[in-house]
């Protein structure tokens, strides 16, 4: 996973407790505090970091369930990326 | 009990009584509580004053605090609350709602309402509870011809007044964020219904609930992306919240204003009701808190205004949602049985419960002061020094 979308995502994980999270692909994000109003906010976030829109099928909670699923849809659409490969 | 005077007690001359006059255009403005909102809209339009709400005139370009400020106290000060509620939802959430879309149907709508020719109207509280809206349940069946609207909204600011409707509406099932858009339902489609709401407290405002029949309506009548209905929401509820906070101080400045003119001018012993220790330290604390809120929407607004900070929203929204009824209820009460007047201060006392009501609750907003706690915790701390 790029890291600006690691680093991006870092504040939005206010469940993840004291200490430096080693966010990976299966980095449970629901659990660790992406509720309905961060998701949006994001959301936003990632769209304008990446200059990026998701498509509306990527809009659903199967995409914001993990950093790496969340990262395969950001990635898809980043001309002459990787194209979702994740790795930690 | 005594007479009651027939009369709007603050700013008028029966609430001024032998108190000197403030020359401040403020308080010399002519109030007419009987307009309505949409009436008082078309004034606003036609005064060339909608338009400084937004930089450079332009929707799309975001709020102008300043102006918006402006155009609400000017609201607040020559109309009834609601009248200006019914402003205020267009400025802060409607207009800049509506201008996320394109297309001629859209920009047909925002022209007009820009300057003034008609109101639209902001129908997302559905008839499930406003504070869960991923549960409404209007429907919006899109596909590649069109779009149709099923479902029913509740107590909506300007329903009886609107030429059109900006509806919040699910295009799939489910509670994700993202199975909501927004339609822009002109009042006058076959399958719309609107029935205006039993309330003195609010007629002005044009409050009703409106229902929609499989009302058929063609793609360009989708308001901004498909699935972006609760993201677009969110931004520019925050802006609203904004907005409650610059309203909630210039309609607590008048109130208070007026009151303390009123005790000024009642005679009391020697002296006047203004004269009294008591009075004047139960009049200072309600003057303490609208500095407070003043002092707090100044130091938030760029942050809301500029990025759409929601921390920064609710914490106004909270903040204003004590405030202002605790500033109107102290004010009521030192109007004492004068209060009870038609139009007096315990019916604007009453209208002013909707700041910890409109726009998300006192208890929802809190919620969400309470998520950012550690970083408003933050922000507050200072560098410890070495010794």
């Amino acid at each position: 996973m790029d890291p600006r979308f690691t680093d991006l995502l870092r504040p939005f994980l206010k469940h993840a407790g004291p200490g430096d999270l080693a966010i990976t692909p299966e980095t449970d994000l629901r659990r660790l505090g992406v509720d309905s109003m961060q998701a949006i906010e994001l959301l936003f976030q990632l769209e304008d970091g990446f200059g990026i829109q998701l498509p509306d099928e990527d809009m659903n909670d199967a995409t914001f369930a993990t950093a790496g699923s969340l990262w395969r849809a950001v990635a898809a659409q980043l001309p002459g990326e990787e194209s979702g490969r994740v790795t930690a | 009990m005594p007479d009651l005077p027939a009369t709007d007690p603050a700013g008028t001359p029966a609430a001024e009584g032998a108190a000197p006059r403030d020359t401040s255009p403020c308080d010399t403005a002519p109030r007419d509580t009987a307009m309505s909102g949409s009436a008082a809209w078309a004034a606003l339009g036609a005064a060339g004053h909608l338009a400084r709400v937004y930089r450079g005139g332009d929707v799309r370009r975001g709020i102008d605090v300043d102006g918006l400020a402006d155009v609400l106290a000017t609201a607040d000060a020559r109309w009834s609350i609601p009248a200006t509620l019914s402003a205020s939802v267009q400025l802060a959430t409607a207009l800049p709602v509506l201008a996320t879309g394109t297309g001629p149907a859209v920009e047909h709508a925002l022209t007009r309402t820009l300057s003034g020719t008609a109101t639209l109207a902001l129908a997302a509280t559905d008839t499930t509870a406003g504070t869960d809206l991923t549960a409404l349940r209007t429907e919006a069946a899109v596909d590649a011809t069109g779009v149709v609207v099923t479902g029913g909204k509740e107590w909506i600011t300007n329903a009886t007044t609107a030429e059109s409707f900006l509806v919040l509406a699910r295009h799939r099932p489910g509670r994700h964020f993202a199975n909501f858009t927004w339609v822009l339902v002109p009042a006058d489609a076959p399958g719309v219904a609107v029935r205006p709401a039993r309330s003195a407290l609010y007629a002005g405002s044009g409050a009703g609930h409106v229902s929609f029949d499989a009302v058929r309506l063609g793609r360009e009548h989708l308001v901004g992306r498909v699935g972006f209905g609760l993201p677009v929401f969110a931004r520019h509820i925050a802006v609203e919240r904004l907005a409650g906070a610059l309203w909630g101080v210039a309609l607590c400045r008048r109130v208070l204003d007026g009151t303390r003119r009123r005790l000024a001018g009642r005679e009391h012993r020697e002296g006047t009701l203004w004269s009294r220790s008591h009075v004047r330290q139960r009049f200072a604390a309600a003057l303490v808190r609208v500095r407070e809120l003043h002092a707090l929407t100044e130091r938030s607004a760029p942050a809301v205004a500029g990025h759409y900070d929601l921390q920064a929203a609710a914490t106004l929204k909270a903040a204003a949602g004590t405030t202002v009824p605790y500033v109107l209820g102290e004010c009521a009460h030192l109007w004492g049985a004068a209060g009870f007047a038609d139009g007096g201060m315990q019916e604007i006392r009453a209208q002013a419960a909707l700041f910890g009501i409109g726009g998300g609750t006192t208890e929802v907003v809190l919620e969400t002061v309470a998520e950012g706690a550690e970083r408003v915790l933050g922000d507050l701390g200072r560098e410890v020094l070495p010794l």
